[in-house]
């Protein structure tokens, strides 16, 4: 004869076995990290040897590359993407979900399969284009293209995010005596706060840790961003690992920082219109 | 306050969708309106035009004097609350409330006021530093009435405001819009397909169907006098039962063919309506389901139908009755759905709450003579004169 576990053992047994798993997925995920931190913090001769402790990759790292200046780079090049992501992708999404105009669907297919479109494969016509402009030298080339490459999602994502917004409201801030754009800024844009910080983590990932586009548009050294820096410092002659995983390190923590930041955003944004 | 006027108002959406078609309505300063119809009547359209979220398509439309057709909502100077109330979710109720006032530059000191006046005209004094999120329906439906009334605009618009409520609360917030719009005198266009909130809260009903207005008089006017069918068996619930009869001269002037019985007709309807020939088409007889009286035995102006179906609704029953002939047949009688009002050969009676009337009774019914309708069978117009 068998007898049943009571529900109560049996869900409290459901919990273990989800929160063991969990951990097994949290290590996994966490043991490079753990790797990249470990191995910062030893001199090139104790990460052959195995064991000890020190600053000396730390020390290595600031003086062989601009690790500051590049950080700030990074930080001018993303900053700036996303703004005119944002810029362009909030009024354009509105736009196509709310305004009656003619061809709206056909541009905004047109817009969104861009979205399709490998970088890969329209690397070499925008690098003649923005050399043709003469922007490589500097940002502006990069964060060109960044927006360009950016943009066909932010509108989708917007759009997709206004269709959830009751036309009511809109009408509701033009009864009121606003205008589109009173009612973009002063009702769209604080309601659209988690579509925003959906497109803003997205983007920073993306373009923060992007080497091709920084490698090729930005062409001054003293421009280069962060991962174009890691780049250098790991194809010389001998590479210290230790001091390419302190370098690591600076460079992912503004990404987990961002991330963190904006996750409770992040994950509504990425869930609209799934409760509606 | 103003008043409004609608004068030949069209709109047609694309090619040839004409939502709204020569509306002309006059709302006076204070009036409160309602724009009663079913759905696609045109109510919705004709609303967002005076509320300027639609543009004219021909025709004129005056706010306080002034045509508006051309002017911006923000410059109309007109408050409306929407259906599913459109409050702005990241703003308190205070900040939805002062939102209008604030953009039209007014003072913190003088939109705390305002938004004061207004929260304790509607009792959410206490509520004033929550987001509508923690609201209740009806909560926030007063902030979005609430939102209205701070402007003090020149007319309301309301647009089913009432629709989302579940009924009790429906009947409450009937009372208090009624009341807020006496207290502050304001002309107010209300646009609903509920035809008890059209019957309690206006002064005027207006009654549309395909884009076109039927009737506009006061709410028992509408419910003594409909001026065709349509409004006839809109207005009132359960709606006036309207049968396609024929008329037969007899000693006394004119009787109703129902089937092979035959009613009496008052020989006052005879001076008082434009009642055709006996040999013409015919006409739609309409009768109330209030003035369907049983009895217990068989008179001069009685009809004998059976029972076919009873609901109970506690303070009444509604008794469905079909004409039967002398073997107790079901009578045959003119059953043209395709006309202007789709007319069932069946009557409806309201009974008592203790009648005794059960499914498959034959039973005598005196229909009230002093209430009689009569319409056109062609065209649904009244044939009441002097209308």
């Amino acid at each position: 004869m068998t007898t049943l576990m009571p529900p109560k053992r049996q869900r409290k047994i459901g919990r273990w076995i989800l929160f063991g798993s969990m951990m097994v997925v949290a290590v996994i995920m966490l043991y490079p990290f753990w790797i990249m931190i470990i191995t910062s913090l030893k001199s090139e001769s104790q990460f052959l040897s195995g064991g000890g402790f020190s600053w000396l990759s730390w020390s290595t790292l600031t003086s062989v590359i601009p690790i500051g200046q590049e950080v700030l780079s990074s930080t001018i090049v993303c900053s700036s993407s996303i703004l005119i992501i944002l810029c362009v992708g909030l009024p354009a999404g509105f736009a196509f979900s709310k305004l009656r105009f003619r061809m709206s669907t056909v541009v905004f297919l047109v817009i969104v399969s861009a979205m399709m479109v490998p970088l890969q494969a329209i690397l070499m016509p925008e690098f003649v284009n923005v050399t043709k402009l003469g922007l490589t030298g500097g940002y502006f080339g990069a964060i060109l293209v960044y927006a360009a490459l950016g943009t066909p999602f932010s509108v989708f994502l917007f759009s997709t995010y206004f269709r959830g917004v009751p036309d009511e409201l809109i009408e509701a801030g033009i009864v009121d005596g606003l205008g589109y754009f009173g009612v973009t800024w002063r009702l769209i844009v604080p309601i659209a706060v988690p579509a925003i910080a959906t497109v803003t983590v997205l983007q920073f990932i993306q373009i923060w840790d992007d080497l091709l586009v920084g490698l090729l548009f930005i062409q001054n050294t003293s421009e280069r961003p962060i991962t174009v820096g890691l780049a250098v410092l790991s194809a010389g002659r001998t590479t210290s690992i230790p001091a390419l995983m302190a370098g690591s390190i600076v460079s992912a923590v503004p990404a987990m920082v961002v991330y963190l930041g904006f996750q409770r955003y992040l994950v509504k944004g990425l869930t609209m219109g799934i409760d509606r | 306050m103003a008043e409004i006027t609608f004068d030949g108002v069209t709109k047609i959406f694309g090619d040839d969708i004409r939502a709204v078609d020569e509306l002309s309505l006059h709302v006076d300063d204070g009036e409160f309106m309602v724009l009663v119809g079913p759905s696609g009547c045109g109510k919705t359209t004709a609303l967002r035009m005076l509320a300027g979220l639609e543009d004219i398509t021909s025709g004129s439309l005056s706010i306080g004097g002034t045509v508006v057709n051309n002017v911006l909502p923000k410059d109309r100077d007109v408050a409306m609350v929407f259906q599913n109330y459109a409050l702005y979710p990241h703003m308190t109720v205070a900040q939805n409330m002062g939102f209008a006032l604030k953009i039209r530059g007014q003072s913190k000191a003088e939109v705390a006021k305002k938004v004061g006046e207004a929260a304790a005209i509607l009792r959410l004094t206490e509520y004033l530093d929550r987001r509508p999120k923690a609201l209740s329906g009806g909560q926030r439906q007063r902030v979005a009435m609430g939102r209205a009334i701070v402007r003090s605009p020149q007319a309301f618009l309301m647009d089913e405001p009432l629709s989302n409520l579940d009924a009790q609360l429906r009947v409450e917030m009937r009372l208090e819009i009624a009341r807020i719009q006496r207290l502050l005198g304001v002309a107010t266009v209300y646009v609903t397909h509920d035809q008890i909130e059209a019957m309690t809260m206006g002064d005027r009903v207006a009654v549309m169907r395909g884009g076109r207005l039927q009737q506009c008089d006061t709410p028992q006017d509408l419910y003594d006098h409909p001026r065709n069918e349509f409004v006839a068996g809109f207005m009132g619930s359960p709606p006036m039962n309207l049968l396609r009869v024929g008329l037969e001269a007899n000693a006394d002037g004119i009787a109703l063919v129902l089937g092979s019985q035959r009613l009496d007709v008052p020989t006052s309807y005879c001076s008082s309506h434009d009642l055709p020939t006996v040999d013409g088409p015919g006409v739609v007889f309409g009768i109330r389901p209030e003035d369907v009286e049983v009895l217990d035995a068989s008179s001069s102006d009685s009809i004998m139908t059976r029972v076919e179906r009873r609901e109970a609704l506690g303070a009444e029953i509604l008794v469905h009755l079909s004409l039967v002939d002398a073997e107790g047949d079901n009578a045959v009688i003119v059953n043209d759905s395709g006309a202007f009002v789709a007319r069932p050969t069946r009557l409806v009676a309201k009974m008592g709450p203790r009648s005794g009337v059960a499914v498959g009774d034959q039973i005598q019914v005196r229909l009230n003579r002093e209430h009689f309708h009569f319409f056109d069978a062609d065209s649904g117009l009244s044939l009441r004169r002097n209308q």
